[in-house]
């Protein structure tokens, strides 16, 4: 489990920086780093959200930020609600996965100008266009990812198959 | 998204998780209250290795991405080619004539003595470097580029490209260096309005705009003069375009409330050119004096 926690890590860090260097960034600004916490949490385990999340940010934090934590403290927290949506309550289906995220992503960004406005005094800068859309296309994403994991995909191309057969 | 195989062997925990995530939070506090007394400074020594531990990684993918865009775009230039072509042969044209005349005015121009007094404040290119990934998050606007202090960059170095003013570079590792961009809500600089020659501070709104304040009702600013770095700040060299005014509204006090767009293409940095940290030499001595 380790192992495919940290080879999410790293696909999520991959596609940061792929579409990051890009100059068409900001056409689909996905968080993948919230989405790989996501898919973490959607396995159940609280003590692996957590800390997934808390290295996700972390990262994102040693790269872009100016205090180390402030990412890392928003996604381990976000870990922990996810995972809890994922146990205790009812919690499937593209839609409703891809609007939780998308609330997670702007939760994310509540939670790190919160804690910039207490240790930086930096203004508290949120709901902006660009926050929406990144919200929007990190919820589309990961309700994308849902529906493509949760899809019948055997059954489908069983019933491909026939069909050629007939 | 979900690990069918794998839900079925856990068992969760939700009071051990929370016990968990006390102890993240608790740690994560803790790393931001020691940082937090380094605020306002150059990053901190930790941030500039993993920004050097990081860059090949980065760098990798930034290139593999870049490399990716530029082969989609070279095919759809390939359909467009001719009439391109076409429009580039008036547009030289044009160009050898504007060419004739500048070349005459800038023989006017030479040897004029006020060139000569601005040139200490003139910018200096130090080197171009690719811009690896921008950070926009709740205020925060920040860039990794491709150039660190290897290459003799440090903290402090403005970023700019031919359009305009786009940060500086505030914490650098050995390949790669982290910028603050000037849309950042804590980032500020010395301005000039380019018409009237009043004086200003620049700052960014952390949604992609500028304010520029401490500007008199009494000004003669007007929507869509030019806004250019004043060199008054101690970080920006003088003449370097910032924005155009939006709009100008009055303010609640004796200044004007003025919103600036920046001319800087923000949303499609590629590459930015890296400027000497200014100033370096005082006109009057031509001594040298780093601040």
């Amino acid at each position: 489990m380790l192992g495919r926690i940290a080879l999410i890590l790293a696909g999520a860090t991959a596609l940061e920086f792929f579409t990051g260097g890009s100059k068409y960034r900001n056409a689909w600004p996905v968080d993948w780093l919230l989405v790989a916490t996501a898919i973490v949490a959607r396995s159940g385990g609280f003590g692996r959200s957590v800390l997934t999340g808390a290295a996700a940010g972390l990262l994102e934090d040693a790269l872009t930020e100016s205090l180390l934590g402030l990412n890392a403290f928003a996604k381990a927290a976000l870990g922990y609600v996810l995972a809890f949506f994922s146990v205790r309550v009812m919690f499937g289906g593209a839609l409703a996965v891809g609007g939780v995220i998308a609330l997670c992503s702007l939760a994310n960004d509540a939670v790190v100008a919160l804690l910039r406005s207490l240790l930086l005094d930096s203004p508290i800068v949120l709901g902006t266009p660009y926050a929406l859309w990144r919200a929007a296309a990190t919820g589309v994403t990961a309700g994308a990812l849902e529906a493509a994991w949760s899809f019948p995909w055997r059954e489908w191309r069983e019933r491909r198959r026939l069909r050629r057969l007939r | 998204m979900r690990f069918p195989s794998v839900r079925a062997e856990i068992t969760p925990r939700p009071r051990r998780g929370g016990a968990l995530l006390a102890s993240v939070l608790v740690l994560c506090v803790l790393a931001l209250s020691a940082q937090a007394p380094a605020r306002g400074q150059r990053g901190s020594v930790l941030q500039s290795w993993i920004l050097t531990a990081a860059s090949p990684v980065v760098r990798f993918f930034a290139g593999a991405s870049r490399a990716v865009s530029g082969a989609g775009d070279s095919a759809a230039q390939t359909w467009t080619a001719r009439a391109e072509n076409e429009r580039l042969r008036l547009q030289l044209e044009k160009r050898d004539e504007e060419l004739l005349r500048l070349r005459a005015e800038v023989r006017q121009l030479r040897g004029e003595q006020t060139m000569k007094a601005s040139a200490p404040f003139l910018p200096v290119v130090v080197g171009t470097a690719p811009v690896l990934l921008i950070e926009r998050r709740a205020g925060v606007q920040s860039a990794l580029v491709g150039i660190g202090s290897a290459a003799g960059i440090g903290g402090g170095s403005p970023l700019a490209v031919p359009e305009g003013l786009v940060g500086r570079v505030v914490t650098s590792g050995k390949n790669m260096s982290r910028a603050q961009l000037i849309l950042d809500a804590s980032a500020a600089a010395g301005a000039r309005i380019a018409r009237t020659g009043e004086l200003g501070i620049v700052r960014g709104d952390g949604r992609g705009g500028l304010t520029l304040n401490h500007i008199p009702t009494t000004s003669r600013v007007r929507r869509g003069d030019l806004v250019e770095s004043a060199g008054i700040d101690g970080i920006y060299p003088r003449g370097i375009p910032i924005g155009r005014v939006a709009s100008v509204e009055p303010g609640g006090n004796l200044f004007l409330d003025i919103r600036v767009v920046p001319t800087a293409p923000f949303s499609r940095l590629t590459d930015v050119l890296v400027l000497a940290p200014f100033p370096v030499r005082d006109p009057a001595e031509g001594a040298s004096a780093v601040r």
